[in-house]
C-alpha cells in the first residue's frame, strides 16, 4: 500500500471510532487475561474485550440499538448499560473496554429502569404505526419493546409527523420520523462506503440525521447500495418498492411478464421464511414465482454468462491493443456488473470512467436480449413484455432507470425487486417457500451455470472470468491449474494485500490456437505466452477506494489488467436489497451456498454455457464486441463528478 | 456569478490551508473565516471545504450546524447582538431588555433586519453573570445593559463605535482576593523552579498540595499528569480548557485576562512532564474579544524564550503554544468533546475508556486541564505544596476562585477557602435572606435555605466556581425551566437520555406552569431525572436533571397546584 494510504486516518469521528486498547500478543504470559465476573458468573477474558462480547461467551444478551457487528462502536443509543460494582454511572458496555477486574451486573434495578426509559424515550419520538411499517416483525425498536414489556407510552407519543418522507431516489426512502438516531446509517455510508450521504445535524433536541443541504436523496451523491437500509434497526431506511406495480403487470392479461433472478438472492430468500442463513432456495424459488404468476423464470446466470464473455473478450482486446499495437488503452479494466460500484466511480473518480468495461450489467443484458432476441423468437411484441429482476440490490432500481438502458427501444428492465420485496410479494401469496415444490428454470436461457452462479459473491466474476479467459487463451483445462477449477485465491472476504483486497496473478505458460468465437478479433495468442495476468479483487466502496488511490499512487494494484469491483460488503450477497439483519457470518453462509450450487453445477465455464453460444449463433452473428452486441450489451458512462450544489 | 465565486473561495482555500493544514483539524479555524467574511456558510462554501479537506461536505455541515455560531442559512447582520439568556442575565431583566432590542430593530430574535445591519440572537452564557444583564455585539461586549441604554448602544454601532462612549474592556470586579490572585511571585519565577525541578518532584508536589481540577470534576491533576507523562507515545499535548461555558461562571475570563502569563507557565510545566512539544489553549468562541490579546502574550513569550526551543536555556526542551477557538457549544467544555472539536469535529463526547492521558487529541496522550488549575500547579511549584494544603478542607485543598452572581448585594470574583460553607459564603457577599443557592453553575446542585450548612467542596456541594444566589422573590420553577432550557440546546445531541430526557424534564416544568401535572408523573420524571444522571455519556448529561432534581425535591410547596399565569 502506498505510504499516503498508510498515514491517511479513518474520517468516522473520533467518537465512534473503536476504543483503542494496546493488546499485546502473548497474552498467556503476560498474564494478560483479565478474571471479570458477569451476574455471578466468573470468567477470563483478553485485555481490550468489550463487555457486551464478553457477555456473549456466557449467553448473556444484553440489548443493543447503536451496536453493529459490521461497524465501529458508537456508544450513543445508551440501551446496553451495565452496572459495574464500584462506579457511580452505567456503562455501555458495547463501548467498554474491559481492561482490569470487574464485577458486572446485567439486569440490576438501576439498569432496568435505564434501559426502559430509554426505550420510552426513543418511542416517545418514533412516528408511525408498526403495522404500516415494511419492518413489522423484523425490527429491533419494536422487538425490544416487546422484550421489555412496554405496553404504554410512559412519556407520551409524537401525534404529527416531524420531518416527513424522502421517496424521491429509485432505490432508498427516508422516513426520519421513524429514525431513533442510532447513527449506524453515518457509519455504514462514511466508514464502510467512504460515500458520505448521512451525518448528524444540528444539535440537542434538534439533532437530526440529515443529507447535505437536506438534499433529497435523488439529488445527492449516494450510490444506492442500500447498506445503510441493512444496518436500520427500524423502519426510517427502506427500499423503493415496486411490487404493486408488478402485481398490476402480472394481473392485466395482455402483458407477459418475465422474472430474472440474480444468483444471490436464492442464497438468502429463505431467512425470510425462518431459514438458516445459506440455505439455498433456487428451485422452489421457481415454483413460487410461477404461483404468483410470472410467465416465465430465467435465470440471471445465463447474462452473467453473457457478460463473461463480453467483458472477457473486451479485456483480450485492451491487452492486444497495449502489448501487441502499442495504443494508449485504459488499464486495469474495472468491472461494471454493480451499479453501485459504477455510481462511485461515476462521481468520485470520473477521470477513470475509461476503465470501466463498456459491458453493460448481467441484469441489463438480459433485459435487452428479451426485449430483442427473444421477442423475435417468440413472437410477442416487446411492447408487452414486462421484465423483473430479482435482485440483491437496491442500485439496480436505479440502473434499470438510467436513460442510457432503453437499447432494445423499450425500457431493457422495468422494474428491480429485492429479495426482501420478493419474499413480500410471496408471504402475500400465501406460499410458504420451503414447502414448495422444486422446478426448473424455463427455457431458452435455463442452464443454470456455475460460472453465473458465483457472480453472487465478491471474486466470482472474477474466478468466472479466469476461468474462461484461461482455457480461450491456452485450450488447457483450468481444472490442472486450481482444483475443481476453483479459484481460491479471490474467495472470501478478507485480502493479503490490504484488508478487503484481494490480489492475483496466473502466467499463461502456454497458448493454444484462438477459438472461433473469437477469431475475428486476434490472428493467434502467441502475444499473450509467458504474460502474467494480474488481477484484483476489491468489495465495498471503502476497499474500491482504497484500490483506486493505490493505483493514483502507481501501488501494485496498477500493475493489475483486471480488477473486480462491488459495490457492497461480500459482493452481492451482502447486498442492499438482502434479508436484515446482515453480519459477517450470515454473508458467510450465503457465500457457501453460492460455492456449493457451483460445484454441483454441470456448467461451469461460460463459454460452456449453451444457451449463450446458442446466441451468438443465432443473434449476435458477428460476434463478441460485434456491432450488435455494442449496441444492445454494451453502454457508457455519466461524468457525475462530486458536487451537489 | 457563481463561477467567480467559486474561483474566489477556491483561492481563499488554498491560503487558508497553507495556513492551518489540510487536515481535518484545520475545518474549525477555517469555518469561523468564512463566518466572518460571508456571515454564512453557503452550500458552495461547505461543499467547496469538504473537498479542499478531502472529506464529505455532509460532515462539514454537520460540523456547522453543531455550533452555534455558525449559520448555514439566512446571511446574518453585518452586526450580531448576542443577548445572554442565562439564568444570572435573566434574573437580572434580560427579557426586557430583548424586547427593547427588538422594538428598536423591528425584528425579532433569529431574525435579521432588512438592510443587512443588525441580527439578534440569543446567547448562552457570556461569563458577564455579576454585570448583567450581557449582551456581545460582534466582538464587543456590554455590561448592564439597561433599557435607555439599548437605542444609544445600536446608535453607536451604525457609526462603528467611533467616539463611543462604551468602554472597550469590560472590567472585571474582584471582591476577595487571596493567596492565589495575590501570590506575589515574581514573573516566570514558577516556571524557572519547576524547570530546575525533577518531573516526578513536580508531580508529587501537585500530590503533596491535593491540588484537584479547578474546572468542577475535581480529578487529582498530580494523576492526571502522571499517566499522561507515563503513556508511551511520540506526540503528546497539554490542552487548557478555556471553554468557561458554566452558567454564572467567569473567573477564567478574569484569571485570562489578569494571570495570563503564570497561566501560561502552568502549561509550560506540564508539558515538561509530560514531554509534550504542543499545547493549545481552547478558547470559547464568546470570548473571542480576548484572542488577539492571548495571542500577543504567546507571542512576546517565544521572543523572551519563555516558549519555543530551549526554554530558558534548558536544553532540548521545546514548547509551542497556539489558539484554538471554540465557536459556541457548552458541551466543548467536556474535556473529549474538546478534542473532538480541536479535531475538527462535532463536539461530542467520546467514549471513556479510553481516557484523554492516553488516547487525546489525535489520539495522543493529552492532559487537558482549567485555566485556574494550570495557575495553581504553577504556584505551587514556586511555593511549595504546604503553601497550598494549609488551606481547605481535608478534601477540597486550597483556595479557590469563584464566581458570585444572582441576588446578592456584591456580586463578582470571590477567592475563598474550600470547605467554607454557604451561610458563611452568603455574609461574605450579601446575600443572607437567600432562599436557596445553585452550587456549580446549571449542572450542579440547587441548595435550600434549610442546607445553607453545608460545605462549599468535592465532598459536599462541588463547585468550578459557579455560585448562583437567589432572593426571596425568585420563582424557582423559572429557574428549573431556565437551567432546562438550556440543556435542551446545549446537549450534543448523541445519547439519548441526554438527547431526549431533557426535552421531557422542560415539558414536566411546563405542565407545572400550567399547573397540569399530577405528583405521579413528577415521580416519574424524577426516576427519570435519575436515569439520565446514571446512564448519560458524559458530565453533561449526567448533570443535566441535577438542578430540575434538586428544585422538584425541595421546593414541591412552591410549585405544584399552580394556576396558569392569564397572558
Amino acid at each position: 500500500m502506498s505510504e499516503k494510504l498508510l498515514n491517511s486516518k479513518s474520517r468516522a469521528p473520533k467518537s465512534t471510532t473503536p476504543s483503542k486498547v494496546n493488546i499485546p500478543t502473548n497474552l498467556e504470559a503476560l498474564g494478560a487475561l483479565i478474571k471479570i465476573s458477569i451476574d455471578g458468573n466468573d470468567l477470563k477474558v483478553p485485555m481490550g474485550t468489550t463487555i457486551l462480547a464478553a457477555a456473549k461467551t456466557l449467553g448473556i444478551t444484553i440489548p443493543t440499538l447503536c451496536h453493529h457487528e459490521d461497524l465501529c462502536v458508537a456508544g450513543v443509543c445508551r440501551i446496553c448499560v451495565v452496572e459495574i460494582e464500584g462506579m457511580r454511572n452505567l456503562q455501555a458496555a458495547c463501548a467498554f473496554p474491559i481492561t482490569s477486574p470487574l464485577t458486572i451486573f446485567t439486569h440490576t434495578r438501576k439498569v432496568r429502569q435505564a434501559r426502559r426509559h430509554t426505550l420510552d424515550l426513543l418511542l416517545s419520538n418514533h412516528y408511525g404505526e408498526c403495522y404500516s411499517c415494511v419492518r413489522n416483525n423484523n425490527c429491533e425498536l419494536q422487538a425490544l419493546a416487546k422484550e421489555y414489556g412496554v405496553d404504554f407510552y410512559r412519556f407520551g407519543h409524537i401525534e404529527k409527523p416531524k420531518r416527513g418522507q424522502d421517496n424521491s431516489s429509485y432505490a432508498i426512502t427516508r422516513d426520519m420520523d421513524k429514525c431513533i438516531l442510532c447513527r449506524r446509517c453515518i457509519r455504514t455510508c462514511v466508514d464502510l462506503q467512504e460515500v458520505g450521504v448521512y451525518d448528524a445535524l444540528s444539535r440537542g433536541d434538534d439533532t437530526y440525521i440529515g443529507t447535505f443541504m437536506d438534499s433529497a436523496m435523488s439529488d445527492l451523491i449516494c450510490i444506492n447500495c442500500g447498506q445503510c437500509i441493512n444496518r436500520c434497526p427500524t423502519g426510517a431506511l427502506r427500499a423503493n418498492d415496486p411490487s404493486d406495480t408488478i402485481w398490476d403487470a402480472i394481473d392485466n392479461p395482455k402483458k407477459h411478464v418475465i422474472i430474472q433472478t440474480a444468483p444471490a438472492p436464492r442464497s438468502a430468500i429463505g431467512e425470510c421464511f425462518g431459514l438458516e442463513p445459506g440455505t439455498p432456495m433456487t428451485f422452489e424459488m421457481n415454483t413460487a414465482m410461477r404461483y404468483c404468476g410470472f410467465d416465465k423464470v430465467f435465470d440471471t446466470n445465463f447474462s452473467a454468462d453473457l457478460t463473461i464473455i463480453e467483458e472477457g473478450t473486451e479485456l483480450v482486446l485492451r491487452l492486444y491493443k497495449a502489448l501487441v499495437l502499442k495504443e494508449d488503452v485504459a488499464l486495469p479494466q474495472y468491472t461494471s456488473c454493480s451499479p453501485g460500484w459504477v455510481k462511485y466511480l461515476e462521481h468520485f473518480y470520473p477521470e477513470m470512467i475509461p476503465n470501466l468495461s463498456s459491458a453493460k450489467s448481467p441484469q441489463q443484458m438480459f433485459g435487452s436480449v428479451i426485449k430483442t432476441y427473444y421477442a423475435e423468437q417468440n413472437n410477442i411484441d416487446p411492447a408487452d413484455i414486462v421484465t423483473v429482476a430479482l435482485m440483491p440490490c437496491t442500485a439496480k432500481k436505479f440502473e434499470c432507470n438510467r436513460p442510457e438502458m432503453y437499447d432494445s427501444g423499450f425500457k431493457d428492465v422495468d422494474f428491480g425487486l429485492t429479495t426482501r420485496e420478493m419474499a413480500q410479494m410471496f408471504k402475500e401469496a400465501g406460499i410458504d417457500l420451503p414447502a414448495m415444490k422444486k422446478s426448473d428454470f424455463d427455457d431458452p436461457f435455463g442452464t443454470m451455470t456455475g460460472s453465473g452462479i458465483i457472480f453472487g459473491a465478491t471474486g466470482g466474476v472474477m474466478e468466472s472470468a479466469i476461468r474462461t479467459v484461461y482455457e480461450l487463451v491456452t485450450g488447457k483445462r483450468i481444472d490442472d491449474l486450481f482444483e475443481h477449477a476453483n479459484i481460491i485465491p479471490v474467495r472470501g472476504f478478507d485480502g493479503e494485500h490490504f484488508e478487503g483486497v484481494k490480489y492475483a496473478e496466473l502466467t499463461f505458460d502456454e497458448v493454444g490456437p484462438v477459438p472461433a468465437i473469437l477469431a475475428h478479433l486476434v490472428p493467434n495468442w502467441d502475444w499473450l505466452k509467458g504474460v502474467t495476468l494480474k488481477v484484483g479483487v476489491a468489495h465495498g466502496t471503502a476497499n474500491a477506494k482504497k484500490v483506486i488511490e493505490d493505483i493514483k499512487a502507481g501501488g501494485k494494484m496498477s500493475e493489475c489488467h483486471f480488477i473486480e469491483f462491488m459495490g457492497c460488503p461480500g459482493g452481492c450477497l451482502g447486498g442492499g436489497g438482502m434479508p436484515i439483519p446482515t453480519d459477517e457470518k450470515i454473508r458467510a453462509a450465503r457465500a457457501r451456498a453460492i460455492y456449493a450450487e457451483d460445484e454441483s453445477s454441470e456448467v461451469r465455464k461460460s463459454y460452456e454455457n449453451p444457451a449463450v453460444l446458442k446466441l451468438y449463433t443465432e443473434f449476435f452473428t458477428d460476434g463478441p464486441c460485434g456491432h450488435k452486441s455494442h449496441k444492445l450489451l454494451h453502454t457508457n458512462y455519466v461524468n457525475r463528478g462530486k458536487k451537489v450544489v | 456569478m457563481q463561477v467567480v465565486e467559486r474561483e474566489i473561495l477556491k483561492k481563499e482555500l488554498t491560503e487558508l490551508i497553507n495556513k492551518y493544514g489540510s487536515e481535518r483539524s484545520a475545518l474549525m479555524p477555517i469555518l469561523q473565516f468564512f463566518q466572518e467574511k460571508y456571515r454564512y456558510l453557503s452550500g458552495i462554501i461547505m461543499q467547496e471545504t469538504a473537498h479542499a479537506l478531502g472529506i464529505h461536505p455532509v460532515e462539514v455541515e454537520g460540523v456547522a450546524s453543531f455550533y452555534s455560531f455558525f449559520k448555514t442559512e439566512g446571511k446574518q447582520g453585518k452586526y450580531i447582538i448576542r443577548l445572554c439568556q442565562t439564568i444570572s442575565c435573566d434574573l437580572d431583566g434580560k427579557s426586557k431588555v430583548a424586547r427593547q432590542l427588538e422594538n428598536e430593530l423591528g425584528i425579532k430574535f433569529g431574525e435579521t433586519t432588512k438592510d443587512g445591519m443588525f441580527t439578534l440572537e440569543y446567547t448562552n452564557c457570556l461569563g458577564m453573570c455579576d454585570q448583567g444583564p450581557a449582551m456581545m455585539i460582534n466582538d464587543r461586549l456590554f455590561s448592564k445593559v439597561t433599557l435607555d441604554k439599548v437605542s444609544k448602544v445600536l446608535a453607536d454601532c451604525k457609526k462603528d463605535f467611533v467616539k463611543s462612549d462604551f468602554p472597550t474592556v469590560v472590567p472585571s470586579d474582584v471582591k476577595k482576593s487571596g493567596p492565589i490572585l495575590e501570590h506575589g511571585v515574581k514573573p516566570f519565577e514558577s516556571l524557572k523552579t519547576a524547570l530546575d525541578m525533577k518531573r516526578s518532584d513536580i508531580i508529587l508536589a501537585l500530590r503533596e498540595a491535593g491540588l484537584k481540577g479547578r474546572g468542577g470534576a475535581g480529578f487529582p491533576t498530580s494523576i492526571k499528569w502522571q499517566l499522561a507523562a507515563a503513556a508511551k507515545a511520540d506526540e503528546k499535548y497539554v490542552v487548557c480548557n478555556a471553554d468557561e461555558g458554566e452558567p454564572g461562571t467567569f473567573k477564567d475570563r478574569y484569571l485570562l485576562y489578569n494571570h495570563t502569563d503564570i497561566m501560561i507557565d502552568g502549561m509550560t510545566i506540564a508539558a515538561y512532564v509530560l514531554g509534550a512539544k504542543q499545547g493549545y489553549i481552547y478558547l470559547r468562541g464568546e470570548y473571542r474579544y480576548m484572542k488577539e490579546y492571548l495571542k500577543e502574550a504567546i507571542a512576546k513569550r517565544k521572543e523572551s524564550n519563555l516558549l519555543g526551543d530551549n526554554i530558558l536555556g534548558k536544553e532540548g526542551f521545546t514548547f509551542n503554544l497556539e489558539m484554538r477557538m471554540g465557536a459556541g457549544a457548552y458541551v466543548c467544555g467536556e474535556e473529549t468533546a474538546l478534542i473532538e472539536s480541536m479535531e475538527g469535529e462535532r463536539g461530542e463526547p467520546r467514549n471513556r475508556p479510553p481516557f484523554p492521558v492516553d488516547t487525546g487529541f489525535n489520539q495522543k496522550p493529552t492532559a487537558v486541564n482549567n485555566v485556574e488549575t494550570f495557575i495553581d500547579a504553577a504556584l505551587i511549584c514556586a511555593k511549595g505544596a504546604k503553601w497550598f494544603s494549609n488551606i481547605g478542607s481535608d478534601k477540597s485543598k486550597g483556595s479557590k476562585i469563584f464566581s458570585i452572581s444572582g441576588s446578592c448585594k456584591n456580586p463578582g470574583i470571590y477567592e475563598l477557602p474550600y470547605g467554607i460553607t454557604i451561610n458563611e459564603l452568603l455574609k461574605e457577599i450579601g446575600g443572607e435572606d437567600a432562599k436557596a443557592v445553585q452550587v456549580g453553575g446549571a449542572g450542579g446542585q440547587c441548595v435550600p435555605r434549610n442546607e445553607f450548612d453545608r460545605v462549599i467542596g468535592y465532598e459536599d456541594a462541588s463547585s468550578g466556581g459557579s455560585i448562583i444566589v437567589f432572593g426571596p422573590d425568585v420563582d424557582m420553577l423559572k429557574v428549573a425551566k431556565n437551567f432546562m432550557e438550556f440543556f435542551v440546546e446545549e446537549s450534543c445531541g448523541q445519547c439519548t437520555p441526554c438527547r431526549d430526557g431533557n426535552p421531557k424534564l422542560l415539558e414536566g416544568i411546563e405542565m407545572l406552569e400550567e399547573g397540569r401535572c399530577s405528583y405521579s408523573y413528577l415521580e416519574e420524571l424524577l426516576k427519570l431525572g435519575e436515569t439520565m444522571q446514571i446512564s448519560s455519556k458524559c458530565g453533561l448529561g449526567q448533570s443535566s436533571p441535577n438542578a430540575f432534581v434538586s428544585i422538584v425535591k425541595n421546593f414541591q410547596s412552591e410549585i405544584l397546584g399552580r394556576v396558569p399565569e392569564k397572558v
